[in-house]
């Protein structure tokens, strides 16, 4: 089916614009207005989520010429989903759904993007996304005697993530991971050189079958390891997990937690507590893939309604962002004494995107540097010392941007400051 | 038609390599794969330069906001050069202490709106909503307290269809944008004009907009998440009531009331179904409610918000407000008296920023009457109007919406916009042709039976001859400013 099932869809966009801004209540003045990267940078009305729709809809009617420009604005994007949001304020239309189909189309069709192709070859080689990664996945943990997940029980599998494993920057994510499931007595263990990608970002890429190899992979190792629950600290590893398998009915009865979850479920229960002060001024930032994307997949089938009206049988219920993960990591800061959490302009289902995502991160650098320059901006006009984050992707690129910017802004991600705290 | 190199060259040399492109792969969501070339003009000197070279080509130009016209797709199937007015986006000045603004075609509504509640100011946002652009002209929710159309304009930055630039007003004569008709040319005829064709030729690239009193907070105490935000509470001396009323007749009483007293801060005749369609956040639960609102309102009605500057203000409004409406035996929406529903609608009725939901959601595209003009006689036209919807409603060609009309008076509310629309598939060209003749037909009917000439969806040509024969004036002035025919009149941007 792929894009056709979106036709109906792409006919609604009444190019009102409203994708190209947050939800309109909450702009709250002339700065941080915009919540699409693409259109706030690159201007033309086909770069924001209805000119994409536009394009999509006559390319599907009139036949696909593919062009530079096309292959340009569909890959300078990064597939956060906030035009969906904004849009799903007013209308009952999917969004990021066909400008996803429309990307996996190009790359079914031959035209994908260079840096793209090289990030597929180390996943079909390697089974993770970061070119050129060198020595084990699991060489972070080395001396921490960490249960092998795929050889002994345990409740729960902690799923490192590619940028984690592989970029030493990022070990200490992991390693504050590991102290708090500790430090909460929690029976878990990693998968070590049985973890892979998850995928996740292949399928942001329009790399379907890549992702759907590495997802059908991930979970015949984690069925056969007996996983009932696994958490991540990967907001792309979460959304991968927990929504997109779903949607391709291969996640069971697998129970997805991201860490900042399962962290206040501990605190909830007593089994962790926060008891060290850490003085300081931060703000928050919402992983897209965490946040609006993070919301669970809601399983559908059905047909319009033939008529006036664009509803269906069975009624549909669209996935407006409403339900992602935002209160969690919030309670886990302000539960934390002695941190002061100022809040952005653009929070939860309309935040600004860190820039890494849709495979932006590896094809366009200048553009997710630009992206999260943006951001950075935001969160020092809070007056915040640092910006909180719960991916390892986000905590790259804003600590990208500050190395470039000569931002004072610290970055930390949130299991970085729990850490402090206990 | 494709432009040569040489041609093309031109322009880029004028904005850069960046901002001009004639790939066909941008043209759909520029509504034509005929366009000539799409530009991005940064500032009026820009925008100025691509006129001249319109004009030395031959070439017809059209600009564009945010995009709103929607209605008029046909109209840009041509070879324009088509400018995108997007990176002209600064608010110029908010002056406080003469009350107005200035803005550039891209500064959308919300954002002046955010800067000017922080100082206790407001202004007119169009109907059409809050991701519109401030620098348009119309009429919208806030008609009662800030008038509508001509009423707001004040001095204006215009780039003539020959790519002359004119300061109107005091800009004519000073840096200051205070007044639209002096000291210094007064073109209001020129640039306000709110008869066929509706539009100036030409493109504007600043406008001042006045500014009025906002009693409101500086900004809203929104919770929740999208698509539903409420208030943590409805702020001190405001409130939100729908009246529904017997017959068009009481309802106008009521509203010119309201108007001659001066108690309202919004009076929006929504019917019943476009307070529905604000309320919910989905088209299942919209039609649920319709249906329950259907057995509750007992005809026409409006919505009205009181703004006190104090509490006695706000008292008295109130008492004022039950007066009128109990003479005019209206009764409000239960619905609407929650404090939850009263808090989405204040937020959403000043803001402007469910319009959307009001218009596209339900079937995807609606086609409007939108008239200005005498109200008592607009709303007598307006229920012959709504009647004519009820066969296309029983056909299944347009949404039920109780063959409903709406509208609202402006100022003291012997003047008002009245409005009808049709909502429909816009996959369904059965639906299209049906909406079309009922459109012909009622805007036909509106000038043979002496209502009112129509402000869109004729030419000058139509009207004119019930008006002064102004079309014979405006083809000479069009003829004068524009000798080279580059500015067609395509309808207003958005």
């Amino acid at each position: 089916m792929g894009l056709e099932q979106y036709q109906g869809d792409m006919a609604m966009c009444c190019r009102c614009s409203a994708c190209k801004f947050i939800p309109m209540q909450m702009v709250q003045g002339f700065q941080y207005a915009n919540v699409c990267p693409s259109i706030a940078k690159y201007n033309y009305h086909s770069y924001s989520g209805g000119g994409r729709l536009n394009i999509a809809a006559a390319m599907l009617k009139n036949g696909f010429n593919y062009t530079d420009k096309l292959l340009d604005i569909v890959y300078n994007c990064q597939m956060c989903g906030a035009c969906g949001v904004s849009c799903n304020y007013a209308m009952d239309m999917e969004v990021l759904e066909p400008i996803n189909e429309f990307r996996i189309k190009c790359v079914e069709d031959g035209h994908t993007h260079p840096a793209l192709d090289k990030v597929i070859t180390s996943l079909r080689k390697q089974g993770t996304m970061v070119p050129g990664a060198k020595g084990k996945r699991a060489a972070w943990a080395a001396g921490l005697n960490l249960k092998d997940a795929t050889k002994e029980k345990v409740d729960v599998l902690y799923h490192v993530g590619c940028l984690t494993s592989y970029n030493k920057d990022m070990w200490k994510l992991a390693k504050a991971t590991v102290k708090i499931l500790q430090e909460a007595g929690v029976d878990f263990g990693i998968g070590y050189e049985n973890e892979a990608c998850c995928g996740g970002r292949a399928y942001q890429m329009g790399y379907k079958e890549d992702f759907l190899n590495q997802a059908k992979r991930n979970m015949d190792m984690l069925k056969k390891a007996g996983v009932k629950t696994l958490v991540t600290s990967c907001a792309d590893g979460y959304q991968a997990f927990k929504v997109l398998y779903n949607k391709y009915n291969l996640k069971g009865d697998l129970e997805v937690l991201h860490i900042t979850e399962l962290i206040a479920r501990l605190i909830k229960e007593g089994k962790l507590k926060l008891n060290k002060k850490v003085n300081l001024n931060v703000t928050y930032h919402d992983p897209c893939h965490l946040g609006r994307l993070g919301e669970p997949w809601i399983h559908w089938q059905g047909k319009r309604i033939p008529g006036e009206k664009f509803v269906f049988d069975p009624p549909k219920e669209y996935r407006r962002g409403t339900n992602g993960v935002y209160e969690p990591p919030r309670d886990i800061l302000n539960g934390i004494l002695g941190v002061k959490l100022t809040e952005m302009v653009r929070i939860k289902e309309y935040a600004w995107c860190c820039g890494a995502g849709g495979g932006v991160n590896e094809s366009n650098p200048e553009f997710a540097l630009w992206t999260a320059k943006e951001r950075i901006e935001e969160a020092e006009s809070t007056g915040a010392e640092a910006i909180v984050t719960a991916c390892p992707w986000c905590e790259k690129t804003f600590n990208e941007a500050i190395k470039e910017s000569g931002s004072n802004l610290k970055v930390y991600d949130i299991v970085e400051i729990v850490e402090k705290a206990i | 038609m494709a432009l040569s190199k040489e041609v093309y060259k031109e322009f880029e040399d004028v904005v850069g390599e960046e901002n001009i492109c004639n790939d066909t792969a941008i043209m759909p969501s520029y509504y034509s794969t005929e366009l000539s070339a799409v530009i991005l003009p940064k500032n009026t000197a820009e925008v100025q330069a691509i006129v001249k070279l319109c004009n030395k080509h031959k070439l017809q130009f059209r600009a564009e906001c945010t995009g709103w016209t929607f209605m008029m797709p046909g109209m840009v199937s041509q070879d324009f050069i088509y400018l995108d007015l997007r990176r002209m986006n600064r608010i110029i000045e908010i002056n406080e202490k003469n009350m107005y603004a200035v803005v550039e075609p891209y500064v959308i509504s919300a954002q002046l709106q955010a800067e000017l509640f922080k100082r206790g100011l407001n202004f007119c946002i169009k109907g059409a909503g809050s991701n519109t652009s401030a620098l348009l002209r119309g009429h919208g929710h806030l008609d009662q307290t800030t008038s509508g159309d001509d009423r707001n304009h004040l001095a204006v930055e215009w780039v003539t269809p020959e790519g002359e630039i004119v300061r109107s007003g005091a800009l004519g004569s000073s840096d200051e944008w205070f007044c639209g008709d002096g000291p210094g040319p007064s073109l209001r005829c020129i640039l306000n004009s709110v008869v066929p064709p509706g539009t100036t030729p030409g493109i504007f690239t600043k406008t001042a907009t006045k500014l009025y009193h906002w009693p409101g907070p500086a900004r809203y105490p929104i919770v929740g998440k999208s698509p539903k935000y409420t208030l943590s509470e409805v702020p001190p001396n405001m409130m939100v009531r729908y009246f529904s009323f017997p017959s068009a007749e009481k309802m106008y009483q009521a509203e010119r009331q309201i108007g001659e007293s001066e108690i309202s801060y919004v009076l929006m005749g929504f019917n019943a179904s476009m307070v529905s369609s604000n309320i919910t956040t989905s088209n299942e639960e919209d039609f649920t409610i319709l249906e329950e609102f259907l057995k509750e309102v007992q005809g026409p009605g409006f919505l009205v918000i009181i703004a006190g500057n104090s509490q006695e203000d706000f008292e008295y409004k109130k008492r004022a407000l039950q007066h009128i409406v109990s003479e005019a035996d209206g009764k409000s929406l239960e619905k609407v008296e929650d404090p939850e529903i009263e808090g989405i609608m204040l937020c959403q009725c000043t803001r402007i920023s469910a319009s959307i939901r009001e218009t596209f959601r339900a079937g995807g595209i609606f086609t409007s009457i939108p008239i200005m003009g005498q109200r008592d006689l607009c709303l007598r036209w307006s229920v012959g109007a709504g009647k004519a919807k009820e066969p296309l409603i029983e056909k299944g060609l347009i949404v039920d919406d109780g063959a409903a009309f709406f509208g609202w008076g402006v100022e003291h509310g012997h003047l008002g916009k009245t409005e009808i629309f049709c909502r429909y598939d816009p996959l369904n060209p059965e639906a299209k042709k049906a909406v079309e003749e009922w459109h012909k037909e009622q805007i036909a009917r509106a000038f043979n039976e002496h209502y009112f000439a129509v402000t869109m969806g004729s030419s000058p040509e139509e009207i004119g001859p019930a008006l002064s024969n102004y079309h014979i004036w405006w083809r000479k002035f069009k003829e004068a400013i524009d000798p080279n025919g580059v500015s067609p009149e395509v309808g207003a941007l958005a």
